[in-house]
């Protein structure tokens, strides 16, 4: 029988070089286990200005200048639950674009792309312990979050997850594009910290987009996560949303295909041209 | 024959090799920061997008009709609150920034592996740390300008108080952010887990220090811990000096407090390095991270 080996590309060792991607990832987070406490209460610390703030615009707790827009004026739920999936989003952002400068960083850049692994599976590989840590740490948050400001829920908590997955694979074009521009340009933490602060603001995570002035909501409609935040929202805390459900739904489907074949069309061309000037294990 | 004139270098310290390698620092330092062109970009988008979330949400509590603005006035006694959440929030980058960059300066040498080797060398070693301030002190006043401008002409921010007085204040304020930041950093060389004490010091200036609303709304044992934070007088003698006319009366207790909180935190830090660079010595953690 032949020994299957990384150097005899399959599926079975693309499955195994996934497998230690995730392992290397896994182990290296909870090697500093103050990071994974700080993951749950960060989050939280960056919507209690919001919640005193809220407090002084609210009577008895209740924001009714908020439900002018939003359609509730239990305001913190809104807050936390985009809170929640934004870190999700903001997991597939840093997962690939900064593991692959922390890559560079540590000059295992070049050696790993050397490997016959799919360099795409290499980004995937870095995302899914973010995604897996993201999952533990949204559980906490909410828990803490909730005891703290509170958290109403009267959804379907399974109709809320239809949207989530066509909008987490849409960002994974998103983030395959965005893993490209790092690479080229050598530097991830302005890109990474502006970019997802802006997707933040626009897609609507601490407030309805409505709310927004009107030469800036183009920007929010444009955004896909828009939709999506929108779309769980209504499914879970009963909120207005901006277009009916169907139609959010069909819209984020559509996004996803787009988004995938352009994010991995431009990862590509990238990564090529990043090869050419032979600047991969520079940082 | 053998000259008689002894040369100065790095190899032989003293006060003008000390000086020299802190030249060197300041000059990496800065290599380092304009090699990426992305500060460009940070320096003018920051101080736009950074107050824009709170500012938004503030206008979505303020709902269509403005009810919950009025709300807003009534519970805080502020009619505007634009220039108030901006001011705020802009100390609040400073000090994030300056935990980020001068907190991560050692950190940063720890992962590259060059700690070590430099520690070896005859040089003053919190030159390193020092070193890596001034460049950062520098781009800190550019951000402020930049800050200030965007916030005149964007969100049309009436800047109604005195430019002196701002300026006296954010030089009084010096000593204290950037001494956190020695601390800081010595903290980080020992126990690496950076991104955890970041999140955590700059949460606690967050939370406590009033960044987008008055203090008065805090429980009243958040506000007993609230006067023990220097930045609480920052942004509250900031707001002052920038936004009102109130003048030098109105930020003289603040600015006595910051001369108090900068001696303090100075000497804290300065302290707490050579401490915490003798421990990692000892028990041969400079090298690891």
């Amino acid at each position: 029988m032949q020994p299957q080996t990384l150097s005899q590309p399959a599926l079975l060792s693309h499955l195994r070089a996934l497998s230690a991607l995730i392992r290397k990832d896994w182990k290296q987070y909870w090697r500093y286990p103050l990071n994974a406490v700080s993951s749950v209460f960060q989050p939280l610390i960056w919507i209690a200005p919001v919640y005193f703030m809220g407090q002084a615009f609210s009577v008895n707790g209740k924001a009714i200048g908020f439900s002018q827009y939003s359609g509730t004026t239990d305001f913190m739920s809104f807050i936390l639950l985009g809170t929640v999936l934004e870190s999700f989003i903001n997991a597939v952002f840093w997962g690939m674009g900064y593991a692959l400068k922390n890559d560079m960083d540590s000059g295992v850049m070049e050696s790993n792309w050397l490997t016959p692994i799919p360099r795409l599976l290499i980004l995937v590989g870095h995302s899914v312990t973010n995604l897996i840590v993201t999952a533990i740490t949204s559980v906490g948050m909410l828990l803490i979050g909730g005891l703290i400001f509170g958290f109403n829920t009267s959804g379907d908590v399974w109709k809320a997850f239809l949207p989530i997955i066509p909008m987490m694979l849409g960002l994974y074009g998103f983030g395959f594009a965005f893993a490209a521009v790092v690479m080229l340009m050598r530097e991830a933490n302005t890109l990474v910290d502006v970019s997802s602060f802006l997707v933040q603001i626009f897609s609507g995570s601490n407030f309805p987009v409505n709310a927004l002035p009107r030469f800036l909501l183009p920007v929010a409609l444009a955004l896909p996560l828009t939709y999506g935040l929108d779309a769980v929202r209504a499914h879970l805390i009963g909120t207005k949303t901006i277009l009916p459900l169907q139609w959010e739904m069909i819209l984020l489907v559509v996004f996803m295909f787009v988004m995938l074949w352009i994010g991995t069309a431009a990862f590509k061309s990238l990564e090529r041209r990043v090869r050419t000037l032979g600047t991969l294990g520079q940082h | 024959m053998e000259s008689k004139i002894g040369v100065k270098s790095l190899a032989v310290p003293g006060f003008s090799a000390d000086v020299q390698a802190l030249w060197a620092v300041v000059r990496r330092e800065w290599t380092i920061f304009i090699r990426y062109p992305s500060w460009i970009i940070a320096l003018f988008i920051w101080p736009v997008i950074f107050p824009m979330g709170y500012i938004l949400t503030a206008r979505a509590l303020s709902g269509i009709d403005g009810s919950g603005l009025t709300t807003f006035e009534n519970t805080t006694g502020l009619t505007e609150y634009v220039g108030y959440i901006a001011v705020g929030t802009m100390i609040w980058m400073w000090q994030n920034i300056v935990l980020w960059a001068v907190g991560y300066s050692l950190r940063n040498e720890q992962m590259r592996g060059t700690l070590e080797s430099n520690w070896l060398s005859p040089t003053w070693r919190f030159a390193y740390l020092l070193g890596s301030s001034i460049p950062q002190l520098a781009s800190m006043f550019m951000l402020m300008l930049v800050s200030g401008l965007e916030y005149a002409f964007l969100f049309r921010v009436n800047f109604s108080g005195s430019l002196w007085l701002t300026l006296l204040v954010i030089l009084a304020a010096i000593p204290s952010v950037y001494g956190l930041g020695f601390a800081f950093a010595s903290v980080v060389i020992t126990l690496k887990e950076a991104n955890a004490f970041v999140f955590l010091v700059r949460g606690i200036v967050m939370v406590f220090c009033g960044i987008t609303y008055p203090l008065a709304i805090l429980p009243k044992w958040m506000q007993s811990v609230s006067q023990w934070l220097p930045q609480t007088y920052i942004i509250h003698a900031v707001r002052t000096a920038a936004l009102s006319t109130e003048g030098f009366s109105g930020i003289a207790f603040d600015l006595k407090m910051l001369v108090i909180f900068g001696i303090i935190w100075l000497a804290f830090g300065y302290l707490l390095f050579n401490m915490m660079e003798r421990r990692a010595r000892q028990t041969g953690a400079i090298g690891q991270y």
